[in-house]
Parts: C-alpha cells; sequence; structure tokens
C-alpha cells in the first residue's frame, strides 16, 4: 500500500466542501414549463446511511455533480437529468433517495456504493458529464444491471427510462434494459473533452469523506 | 471599397468580420469534427515528450535491481516493484542501460542486427529507458523497426462482431462472414451484459462454420470472462486491463499480482490469452501522476511481460480519442506497439476503435501497423456496421472491406483479408445462421425462425433482422450459466443437431486447450489447421528479400477484387 509521492500533487484542487446553490436563480423560477433554463439546488442533510424501504433506488451523485458542473457533455441541465430520473422513479410508484460521494470519481464505485446504501439494493449511479449506471449490491462492483456509457447520447428521455428501469428493479420486476443508444463517432468528437472533464471532476475528489444525504430542489 | 469589405453599412451592429469561402469550406471538412485539446502536463495530457517523466538509471545489487529510473527500492510503488522483479533481466539492465538510446534506436532500425540480440538488450531496459529509445525516431524508423521485431512472421488481422441488439444470430452469420474473408481472431461484447453466454454462443459457432480453427472471445468483467473461458464457450481472452499507475490499477480493485494470478487461471486451462493496455488510459481515468502517456504505457508493457503473459493489446484502444487530439499521439501509438514487440510480445495494435471523422487520418493512422505488418493489425476491425459495433464504433467496419483488400493490392503488403465473392459468403452466413439455430433447438432455447434466418443471411445490419424476445432469450442465457452449459454440450447440439463436421472441428479446437500450443506466444490457427506462433513462424526479417512477403497462392487470392479487367474478357 505504498503511495505514489506524484499523485495529484501537481494540480491545485479547488474542492467545492459545501454544495453551494448552482445557478443564479432566473426570472423567479420562471412559468411552469417556461423557457427560462430550471435551476438545481442540492443541500446536504447529514451522512447517508442504509436505506431501510425495500423498494427504494438511490440516486449517487458524483463529487462534482450540480456544484462546479452545470451541464453534461452535451449541454442538457443537470437539473433536467436530475428531475428526469427522479421523475422515472416516482412514475413506477417506487422511492428515491439522492446522495453524493466524496471519495471517488469513478462511476462504478459511485454506483456500487450507492446500491449498498439503497433499501432495495438498486442504485442509479450519475457523473457529471452524464455517464450512468444502474446497479445492485450483490453484483461485482464492475459488473452492472444496465450501462451508459456514452454521455453524449443521453438526453432527457433516456434518463427518464433509466429511472424508471431501476425503479422496476427495485421493485423486483425484470423489466426490458434501456435501448443502447451507439454513436460511433463520439470518442473522435468527445473523447478527449470527457478525459478533461473527468480529470476536472476528480479534483474535487476527497478520499475517506463519507457520503452525503442530499436534498433536491428543482426550480 | 470599404463597403465592400466592412458589409452593409450600419452605424448600429458592428459587421461580424468577412469570412474567407475557403476557410468557411474548411471548416465543413470532416476533419473539423474531431476534437483536438491542448497538452496539460500537470495531469499527464501528454503524448512522450514530457520533462515529468523520470530520467533513466539503474543500479543492481546481489542480482537484483535495487534502483530504477531515479527511485530507490524503498521509494518503488507497487508497479515499480513487480516491473525491476519480474519484467526486467538483471544480468542484462547495467550492459543495456550503458548503451546510448540513440544506439539501440539504431539497433532496431538496421536490419543487419538480429531480432534476438535487440529483444535481449531490451530486456535490461527501463521503462524510462525504453522511453529515451523510441523518443529518437519517427515513425518510418519505428516501422522499419516493427517490421523486425514483431514475434510472428506472418502478420495478421482480428474482428469485432457485435449486435446493437445483441442478436445472437446477427452475430453468429457476421462471424463465419469474417471468418470467410481471413480474419483469424473474432471477439465480441454486450450492450446488455446478461446476454453474454448466448451471445458468446453465437459467435463461437458462427466462426467454427466460416473455417475450423477460428478463435473467439467475448469481453465482459473479468469474472465472467474467465468463466466462459473454463467453460470453453470462448477460445481466447484479451480484455483483461493493466494501468500504468497504482491508483488506476486499484481503482479496478487490481494489482499486477492478481492479474498474473489472473492470467495463470486461463494458462491452467490451455486458453490463450493477452493482456490488454493504451495510452491515455489513465489520463482518462483521472490519475496519470503527471507522466506522459507513453511512459505509463512502458510500465504496462513491462507488468505483461512480468506477468508470464504472451501478448498485448495496445495502441491506445478503447482511449484513443485522448492521444489522437494532442501533439505527436498517433507517433505515440505506434512507438507502444513497437515496445510490446522489443518485450517479446505479441501485439495485437489497435486500429480497433473510432478514431476521426477524416477517411484521410483514418488510413494514414492505421498504415503505420499495416505497412510493417504485426501479429494483429487490427484488434478489432469491425466486420459489422458501425452502427452496430458494441465496442463503441471501430475504425475500419463493414462497409471498408474493398478499401482494405484495395490497399493490400496496391502495396502488396498483406493486411490479412481477401475478397470473398458473394455466393461463398451466403453460403457462409446461412451456415452459421442454421448451425446456431439448431443448437438453440438443440438446448430447448427460444427458437430462431426460418424468417430470421433468412433476413440474416441477405442483412447488412441488425436493423435488418425480425426482433428477438429479449426477456426470453435473456431467460436462456442465464439458464445456460446455471445449467453450466460448457463447449462440449455445444459439440454434442451439433452433431445431434445435423451438422456434424462442424461439431467435430469445434470439438478439435476444445482439444487444443489440452495441447497447450496456443499458450505460445502470437499462436493463431491457420487455414490448414496448423498452430502457427513465433516458436514455429518466427519473424525472420533481416533486410530486403526476406522476412515475410506476401507470394504464391496468398498473393494470387490478394490481387483478386470485385471488379477486375481482364484481357480475356474486357467488356464483362
Amino acid at each position: 500500500m505504498s503511495t505514489t509521492p506524484t499523485a495529484g500533487a501537481e494540480t491545485t484542487p479547488t474542492p467545492a466542501t459545501t454544495p453551494t446553490p448552482s445557478a443564479v436563480p432566473t426570472g423567479a423560477s420562471g412559468p411552469a414549463g417556461g423557457v427560462s433554463e430550471r435551476t438545481l439546488e442540492l443541500v446536504e442533510t447529514g451522512p447517508a446511511g442504509p436505506g431501510t424501504r425495500p423498494d427504494e433506488v438511490v440516486v449517487a451523485l458524483s463529487p462534482a455533480f450540480g456544484t462546479f458542473f452545470h451541464r453534461t457533455i452535451v449541454d442538457v441541465p443537470l437539473a433536467t437529468v436530475l428531475r428526469e430520473t427522479l421523475a422515472g422513479i416516482e412514475e413506477q410508484g417506487a422511492a428515491a433517495r439522492v446522495v453524493r460521494f466524496f471519495g471517488g470519481s469513478d462511476l462504478a464505485r459511485i454506483a456500487h456504493a450507492g446500491a449498498k446504501l439503497s433499501g432495495s439494493g438498486v442504485s442509479i449511479g450519475i457523473l457529471s458529464r452524464g455517464t450512468t449506471m444502474i446497479h445492485q449490491r450483490d453484483l461485482p462492483r464492475l459488473s452492472n444491471l444496465e450501462l451508459f456509457p456514452q454521455a453524449p447520447l443521453l438526453d432527457a428521455e433516456a434518463f427518464r427510462a433509466i429511472g424508471r428501469n431501476a425503479a422496476g428493479y427495485a421493485q423486483g420486476h425484470s423489466p426490458e434494459p434501456v435501448p443502447v443508444r451507439n454513436d460511433f463517432m463520439a470518442r473522435p468528437r468527445y473523447q478527449a473533452k470527457a478525459a478533461v472533464l473527468h480529470l476536472k471532476e476528480t479534483e474535487f475528489v476527497e478520499p475517506g469523506r463519507a457520503a452525503v444525504e442530499l436534498d433536491v430542489r428543482i426550480s | 471599397m470599404s463597403s465592400t469589405l466592412n458589409g452593409p453599412a450600419d452605424a448600429a451592429a458592428p459587421a461580424a468580420p468577412r469570412r474567407s469561402k475557403r476557410t468557411e469550406l474548411l471548416e465543413q471538412r470532416p476533419v473539423n469534427r474531431d476534437g483536438f485539446v491542448d497538452e496539460w502536463p500537470e495531469v499527464g495530457l501528454v503524448a512522450m515528450e514530457h520533462d515529468g517523466d523520470p530520467t533513466p538509471s539503474v543500479r543492481v545489487e546481489d542480482g537484483r535491481i535495487v534502483e530504477m529510473d531515479g527511485r530507490t527500492r524503498e521509494q518503488f510503488d507497487f508497479l515499480d516493484t513487480f516491473i525491476a522483479d519480474r519484467a526486467i533481466d538483471p544480468a542484462v539492465a547495467e550492459e543495456a542501460m550503458a548503451i546510448p538510446p540513440v544506439e539501440i534506436a539504431h539497433m532496431l532500425v538496421d536490419p543487419k542486427v538480429p531480432r534476438p540480440e535487440v529483444i535481449r538488450i531490451a530486456s535490461g531496459l527501463t521503462p524510462a529507458a525504453l522511453l529515451e529509445v523510441v523518443k529518437t525516431m519517427n515513425v518510418v524508423e519505428m516501422m522499419m523497426a516493427m517490421q523486425k521485431m514483431r514475434a510472428r512472421r506472418t502478420p495478421s488481422n482480428q474482428a469485432h462482431c457485435t449486435s446493437a441488439r445483441d442478436n445472437p444470430l446477427q452475430v453468429a452469420a457476421d462471424a463465419a462472414e469474417a471468418a470467410t474473408r481471413g480474419f483469424d481472431e473474432l471477439e465480441t461484447t454486450l450492450g446488455v451484459v446478461r446476454y453474454a453466454p448466448l451471445v458468446a454462443l453465437g459467435l463461437l459457432v458462427g466462426a467454427q462454420a466460416g473455417r475450423p480453427g477460428i478463435l473467439t472471445q467475448c469481453a465482459l468483467e473479468e469474472a465472467t470472462e474467465l468463466s466462459l473461458g473454463m467453460r470453453g464457450l470462448t477460445t481466447y481472452a484479451e480484455t483483461i486491463s493493466v494501468y500504468g499507475t497504482e491508483s488506476v490499477f486499484k481503482d479496478g480493485d487490481d494489482t499486477p499480482w492478481s492479474k498474473a494470478f489472473l492470467a495463470s487461471a486461463y494458462a491452467s486451462r490451455g486458453i490463450k490469452m493477452r493482456f490488454t493496455s493504451g495510452t491515455g488510459s489513465e489520463v482518462q481515468m483521472g490519475n496519470a501522476e503527471g507522466r506522459s502517456m507513453l511512459y505509463l504505457e512502458i510500465r504496462c508493457i513491462l507488468v505483461t511481460r512480468g506477468g508470464g503473459v504472451q501478448g498485448l493489446q495496445n495502441g491506445s484502444i478503447s482511449c484513443i480519442g485522448v492521444p489522437g487530439a494532442v501533439p505527436s499521439g498517433i507517433r505515440a501509438v505506434l512507438a507502444e506497439n513497437l515496445i510490446a514487440a522489443m518485450a517479446d510480445l505479441e501485439c495485437a495494435s489497435g486500429n480497433d476503435q473510432s478514431f476521426s471523422h477524416s477517411d484521410m487520418r483514418r488510413v494514414s493512422r492505421s498504415l503505420m501497423q499495416m505497412l510493417p505488418g504485426t501479429d494483429f493489425v487490427c484488434s478489432g476491425y469491425s466486420a459489422v456496421p458501425n452502427s452496430d459495433n458494441m465496442f463503441a464504433g471501430s475504425n475500419w467496419d463493414a462497409a471498408d472491406f474493398d478499401d482494405w483488400n484495395v490497399i493490400q493490392r496496391d502495396l502488396k503488403i498483406d493486411g490479412g483479408l481477401r475478397h470473398v465473392e458473394e455466393g461463398e459468403l451466403l453460403a457462409a452466413r446461412e451456415r452459421g445462421a442454421r448451425a446456431l439455430q439448431a443448437v438453440f433447438a438443440q438446448l430447448g432455447f427460444p427458437a430462431i425462425t426460418d424468417e430470421e434466418v433468412e433476413a440474416v443471411v441477405y442483412g447488412h445490419g441488425s436493423e435488418d433482422l425480425p426482433r428477438r424476445d429479449v426477456v426470453e432469450d435473456l431467460k436462456a442465457a442465464q439458464r445456460m450459466t446455471e445449467d453450466g452449459i460448457t463447449g462440449l454440450d455445444v459439440v454434442r447440439a451439433l452433431d445431434a443437431g445435423g451438422f456434424p463436421e462442424l461439431a467435430a472441428g469445434l470439438f478439435d479446437l476444445l482439444r487444443q486447450r489440452v495441447a497447450g500450443d496456443l499458450l505460445q506466444t502470437a499462436a493463431i490457427i491457420d487455414r490448414e489447421g496448423n498452430t502457427r506462433s513465433a516458436v514455429n513462424d518466427r519473424n525472420d526479417y533481416a533486410g530486403p528479400g526476406t522476412g515475410y512477403r506476401p507470394e504464391g497462392a496468398r498473393w494470387e487470392e490478394m490481387k483478386r477484387l470485385r471488379f477486375v479487367t481482364n484481357a480475356d474478357n474486357p467488356e464483362a
């Protein structure tokens, strides 16, 4: 377990220790369904413990989701990402709980940690750039129920479908997997940008800091 | 004249600067849809020339490396320890490290210096020293070196066969076609991982229907991948990833020792296996420790050698968008392939992932490996349309078959493929599809209908096929695991289902695991059914007139294209 002396030393981390309201509220939250962009406020309510509801889905967020980052790699607002995911879960009649992980920026780690906290054992892990995974606590960490590796292809509708399916698994059903989209030119266009975004998100990792539960306010 | 230059005179709105039509045209070119980024040295977003990389050094005491690249044993991380103890020959280290890097580069390029001598010297070089050697070389020199240094004399090629709907029938038919076209190894992966056993079965059966002896693998989470191999549903493995920093290794719950243990599990069953790595993965995962991509990749290459594994898939692989976006990145990719060959490993050299919107960049990137020849020029040419490629797209796909064949013929270089007449392709596709239909029926899996078979024989991609009942298929996939269905059960099903020759071919392939010949470096089974590896097909390149050159029947086969005018019948 020797430590590498240079790990992360050259970077200057600017951790957002307490999530701050992410965006300037626009026009008194605007008319319902209006064109102005939704705002997302994530308020820490305390340590995230194990859930008790058997139909619970934990939505596990990455360290800088909604704080440093406000949009996915293709500019889907993170307010929309979370709203649609939660709506998908609720639509199926399951319970949702949102937590944030600080200990790493790796999606499998975040999603699997979320699954371990989930009352049903099912979680959805989401990175700031949009990469998403449905996980289950009894699976190996590097396996999953459904993986959506190509963040540039995930839109609002996809996040709602992911929420619905996670809820389905939590309720003990075997939903048909959300169709995986494939754009073989996503890599040439976005991979290097994704690397830069990931390096940024990694600067917000706080090793050893426990997960927190979040109160979500979307206006 | 000023009004022409500045646009309509409108005092209120400042006019946008006038654009050149040529600039506008250039901006519409495919290459400008690619992503490029500036170097960011602090986090390792640099291909291969980086002040943050260590300076080469070595000190040996009592036959043990006690200092390497400026770090003493107490300062080693676990990769340093593994490399120093397992990958570098302490008996050669001080001799090799005393040779100036540029001189070793000369040895690589000079055909008069035999390959075994370069291998011997390279076995004593530290990661930083290997980096210094390739930094002195341009791509033409690296290609010269690769021609001599690859392990197997005869180059080969490998294909992806996947389906956007994880349709096992599509995978079977495309595997049969890919095998007929000349690929020696085929791999698949999944959109929905639970489909894996069924799709691996489709690939196995389809490949043997194309030609007996094709090796197949299914890229999955490592325990599942091993289980499929042990059960004989796959016949090689490749997706065993190693990384160049300790933190990224740990993110995967792994160490060099755990990977070596996994490698020995495959070896214990006589299953061919190689590791996977590539420039860019550490920076992509956010833990490059301020080193260049190539320095970290060299550590991966040496971990592979230290683990006793016969080969490596490298060439950036799924991270190609990262080196592809920085200066000299594609040169670094060739350098990593070359260093794998210098480590005496089989090199499956990438060209397996979508890399650019520009056809010119796609080809120039691949010529680096295609011209000198490597053990597998592509470690995944998409034998299906890229829209069906579940490895997220390859640099080459099914629409490029004819281009590939013409490039081989133009330059008289062997990229492993051949043109096949449509009748022969259709027959192979039908044989693969019918064989899988029979196996499904024998095993009591959801029926493959005649309508599906006809659609897949004549179709191009998954959109051309009737939808299968995914939930029912997934139950069958689960049953395969629960019932412990093995390759031998597939042999029985083929035999009972009316395909005794295919059954015999698959049985022979499974029997290879007992012989163990496929554990030799760079092993493939050729069209005559012989195992061909660096042992019995050793690269003997020693300059002009030596080494592998397409000739005889193979060259005649390479000359054939879809449309060629012939003097005997010029109007045909």
